[in-house]
């Protein structure tokens, strides 16, 4: 008979002042073979509880599954995806052996297979490869200074960028898949904006070291970019700028609300204090021809841009009020006016500039402004928080309509424009083929831009040198290291992708003039180079944000209310106060880091309630207090390790090898929670590009 | 000489249908519990991972076959056999269609109660001959288990003697009436009880249980020998479902010809899946409540069939 509580009848007796030591009389009193009451009752319960058991299981295999259901298709993972798969390579056949070694012998063959590749998301993603955990780090410490020159390095604009970036960094950023990204593009204009007080202490201009001199055509990022590589080893640039103002598509394309002049030209200013000599108003191929450059300089770097705006071929496409969208955003910026005052505008085209242009029209007192667009609301090729302020301002959006015809006036003036529907833009293998429906529809409008493109308009610029040019006007580039067939002269920025980002340009001025320091030392240009795809990190769905405390979400970027900031250029976005930029910058989880930052997601994951944390946040004194792991708790799931975004806290070997005893597992408390500072936290050794040696 | 030769080709025939049995038995078992378990089971190999037994197979006959160092070699290799043999055996005096068995005998009620009831010697050698704890207790439990429902599995058959007069399996299913369902239900109830606890299988599955006993009298078995157990459990699963479709509920009588054959098939399968849905349903008992429901409950269950049905025969 098995032991008995005595339930119920008070059947636990201890005998009065008897020795603590006397055992206690427990008498049984339940019969513990038998659960259910006897007799006929009894004998009904037990095969009612029969029938039940077979309803439930019968209900049970007639229900879906809820299970996995394992995928018949091979599952790619990419290489950056290390979850519990991350031994995989280390437990194969040859390295068995090794498990025989002391654990640290062990450890370390797994520390180097994963430290090979640890950059954090928001630099992987990040075309020019920014350090934006590094901003995170210094701006947390609330030293701005260092945050910006560290930012400079790789995005020498960093107050343009914080302004107008279309930032992957933040698409990219761990924290999704927590609660919400870091605001990394308004902490650059933060960091920005701390610099420019004191910049006149800070502000040094480069040694140039060496002989070689660079001319710069262009002085949009990418040519701004590249001399400011070359200035700092130690290269005397000159920039040759055919407007009578710097900053190329920034000054002429990037309307003024998204980015007020005077940021553009204070930081253009800087470089210009560092050693840079920009000349203005001198139009390559015009005022000097660019032979002249090549003979004088030793190398050049062609970075003009995009000038020409394309036009669709249209029937009435001539008519009077047809504009390309660069000349139009030239008038609004530079003069205010764009001759729209009163009218009524029809944009065509769905990508970023088509909305800059509709939001320039409404700014420039533009009655109506529609925005036509052949792809669909939820594809359109626009940064979507850009459409959406576009439509919060007023803009109308007309999605899946393609241009027909340009109705004019007997006079020859725009009245209107045919439209018909479109049905689709792509075709099933992804190419740009739109098929049209039946349906037609005529806007009434005064002006029709077309923001469908840009070109590049260098014949004027190579003219006269043996550069030669395509029969659609491009210039043959080397995608990798940016070399044109005239040795000596290189290429950088959208002449050579093609219309794109202004980060992107920054980087392929980054590696322009690694190819322009390399040539110009004698050496092989293609040594260790490769074309830098952009890895892929995981995309994360949004996360769910109940029960999500407020200190833990996004700082919100205030904004100006849309009725006032449509009628004239000021800055939409007004800016984070400092302590709002301290607080997100403490957000930041310093992926890859390898060194704890007290993010608690470790003790929010785990089943067992095994792990405490808590740190301070102070600026200066940001550290972990107390970190523990109660290992008798612990039921080495992993889930800790699989989600801890610093990789401070990973598995080992031995951790999958605990179930002989719990000897080997290794929990370095000390190597966790060393000291936060030095190159790991702020992740200075982890952003050299490829390709990128010492010399710095 | 001709008695020797049929017996040899119903021997292989007969084993021939316990390994097909086994074979979709595994099979069918492994998506039901999954079903229930509200997972997918095999789903890889074949269509609806129907080759997956047979990947199995391939698998347990190219496995080392481990006879343990202090085992009692020879009773060990042979225990096995003495399991599955008379269990294949049984198979025999089934009827599988009207007028049809291939060994028609006149106590073939008594020779399919009788026969399988020798493989408790082979598990209890098995057991022994390991030379191991675990299998030993097995052993015994095994044989304690399937000595006590050896009675009331038998007296649950007996109402078929009284009604039809006679032990021939083919007579039985000739006399069969419609009304013999609603008589004999209480003696269904008790026959398939104890057919799921004569085969070890749970939630009487003490003798193996994993849990407590690694795997009771087969611990030390491996590869083919392993698998022939393995054999001999889907075998008697299938000889209790096709024995008791055939008597209980009269395909052959409610058919002609091939569709009884039909109909025959699909309530075995019936059958054999219930015993299945059981196993996936009850936790396993512990060996007083076995006990107690072997003696305290079936038994006396049968015997008042056996009345029920001895009152109504003179009335016949």
């Amino acid at each position: 008979m098995a032991l008995g509580n005595g339930n119920g009848d008070g059947t636990r007796h201890h005998e009065v002042g008897a020795p603590s030591r006397t055992p206690e009389v427990v008498p049984v009193t339940v019969n513990v073979t038998d659960d259910f009451p006897g007799g006929v009752a009894g004998f009904f319960e037990r095969w009612r509880s029969l029938l039940v058991g077979f309803g439930i299981t019968g209900r049970r295999a007639l229900g879906p599954t809820t299970t996995l259901r394992y995928p018949h298709e091979k599952v790619v993972l990419s290489p950056r995806w290390r979850g519990a798969l991350r031994l995989r390579g280390i437990l194969g056949k040859d390295e068995i052996p090794i498990l025989r070694d002391e654990p640290p012998v062990y450890n370390d063959l797994i520390e180097a297979t994963y430290r090979a590749d640890r950059l954090p998301p928001c630099v992987g993603n990040c075309p020019a490869n920014v350090d934006a955990r590094g901003q995170g780090y210094f701006l947390g410490e609330n030293k701005a200074v260092e945050a910006y020159e560290l930012v400079r390095e790789r995005n020498i604009l960093p107050g343009v960028l914080g302004r107008i970036c279309h930032h992957p960094c933040e698409t990219a950023c761990r924290r999704n898949y927590y609660d919400e990204a870091i605001a990394i593009r308004p902490l650059h204009r933060h960091a920005y904006e701390e610099y420019a007080k004191v910049a006149e202490e800070h502000l040094k201009p480069f040694e140039f070291t060496r002989e070689e001199r660079v001319a710069v055509i262009g002085s949009g990022p990418s040519g701004l970019a590249a001399a400011f590589d070359l200035m700092s080893l130690g290269y005397p640039v000159t920039v040759y700028e055919k407007e009578k103002k710097p900053g190329g598509a920034l000054y002429s394309g990037v309307p003024a609300y998204r980015l007020p002049r005077e940021v553009l030209f204070n930081e253009i200013e800087y470089l210009e204090k560092m050693g840079m000599e920009l000349k203005l108003g001198v139009d390559v191929g015009h005022d000097v021809p660019i032979d002249y450059l090549i003979g004088e300089y030793d190398a050049v770097i062609i970075a003009a841009g995009l000038q020409d705006s394309r036009i669709l071929p249209l029937p009435g496409h001539d008519a009077e009020g047809v504009r390309g969208a660069l000349p139009f955003l030239r008038a609004a910026n530079w003069k205010g006016d764009a001759g729209v005052k009163g009218k009524r505008v029809l944009v065509i085209g769905g990508g970023n500039v088509a909305v800059d242009v509709a939001r320039c029209a409404l700014r420039t007192g533009a009655t109506e402004v529609r925005l036509s667009c052949l792809e669909a609301s939820d594809e359109m090729p626009c940064h979507p928080w850009e459409i959406e302020e576009a439509l919060d301002e007023g803009v109308i959006a007309m999605c899946s309509f393609g241009p027909e015809e340009v109705l004019t006036t007997e006079e020859g003036r725009v009245r209107g424009m045919r439209m018909r529907e479109c049905l689709s833009v792509f075709d099933a293998a992804g190419r740009f083929a739109p098929q049209y429906g039946d349906e037609y529809l005529e806007v009434e409008t005064d002006i029709v831009v077309f923001a469908i493109g840009q070109a590049p308009a260098l014949a004027d610029v190579v003219a006269g040198s043996d550069l030669a040019l395509t029969d659609r006007g491009l210039l043959p580039v080397d995608g990798t290291l940016f070399t044109t067939h005239h040795p000596g002269v290189f290429a950088c920025g959208e002449v050579v992708t093609g219309p794109g980002s202004a980060i992107g340009s920054i980087a392929t001025g980054h590696e322009a003039a690694i190819s322009v320091h390399r040539y110009l030392r004698g050496e092989d240009l293609a040594a260790d180079r490769v074309p830098r795809p952009v890895p892929i990190y995981a995309k994360y769905e949004k996360a769910t944000l109940a029960g999500v405390e407020m200190s833990r979400m996004r700082v919100q970027m205030p904004m100006a209310s849309p009725e006032a900031r449509a009628t004239d250029f000021r800055a939409v976005e007004l800016g984070l106060t400092h302590m709002e930029a301290l607080n997100e910058a403490a957000r930041c989880l310093r992926c890859q880091s390898e060194v704890c930052v007290g993010c608690t997601f470790c003790a929010r994951t785990c089943p067992d309630y095994a792990i405490e944390v808590e740190r301070t946040d102070d600026p200066g004194e940001r550290r972990v207090t107390h970190y523990d792991l109660d290992l008798s708790k612990c039921c080495f799931c992993g889930l800790c390790a699989e989600q801890c975004p610093t990789d401070a806290l990973v598995h080992t070997g031995q951790y999958e090898l605990t179930f002989f005893h719990r000897g080997p597992v290794i929990f370095a408390r000390e190597e966790m929670l060393r000291d936060g500072g030095g190159t790991r936290a702020t992740g200075c050794d982890a952003v050299r590009a490829a390709g990128e040696e010492a010399g710095r | 000489m001709s008695g020797l030769v049929w017996g040899i080709v119903w021997g292989l025939a007969a084993g021939v249908l316990i390994a097909l049995g086994a074979l979709i038995g595994v099979w069918w078992e492994r998506k039901l519990s999954g079903a229930i378990q509200m997972r997918i089971g095999p789903q890889e190999l074949g269509p609806a991972g129907l080759l997956q037994t047979l990947a199995d197979t391939v698998k347990l006959v190219l496995k080392e076959d481990i006879t343990p160092r202090a085992a009692d070699v020879t009773i060990f290799r042979i225990a096995p056999l003495i399991v599955f043999a008379p269990i294949a055996m049984s198979l025999v005096v089934v009827p599988y269609a009207a007028g049809f068995a291939p060994l028609d005998t006149s106590v073939g009620l008594l020779f399919f109660m009788a026969v399988p009831a020798v493989s408790v010697i082979g598990v209890l050698l098995a057991g022994w001959s390991s030379r191991n704890t675990y299998a030993t207790i097995g052993g015994i439990r095994a044989a304690a288990q399937m000595i006590s429902y050896e009675l009331p599995r038998t007296l649950s058959v007996l109402p078929f003697v009284l009604l039809a007069g006679s032990m021939r399996p083919l007579d039985i299913v000739e006399a069969w009436q419609w009304w013999w369902v609603p008589l004999l239900a209480i003696g269904f109830v008790v026959y398939l009880i104890s057919s799921v606890a004569e085969l070890n299988r749970g939630p009487f599955d003490l003798p193996e249980a994993e849990s407590e006993l690694v795997a009771g009298y087969f611990a030390d078995y491996s590869g083919i020998r392993w698998s022939i157990f393995m054999m001999a459990e889907y075998g008697g699963l299938v000889a209790a479902a096709v024995f008791g479709a055939a008597l209980f509920f009269g395909p052959f009588a409610l058919l002609p010809g091939a569709a009884g054959v039909v109909l025959f098939v699909v309530l075995s399968a019936i059958l054999a899946t219930v015993m299945m849905w059981a196993k996936w349903t009850f936790p396993r008992m512990r060996p007083d409540q076995l006990m107690g429901i072997a003696w305290k409950v079936l038994t006396p269950m049968a015997l008042v069939q056996l009345v029920l049905v001895g009152a109504v025969v003179p009335w016949l």
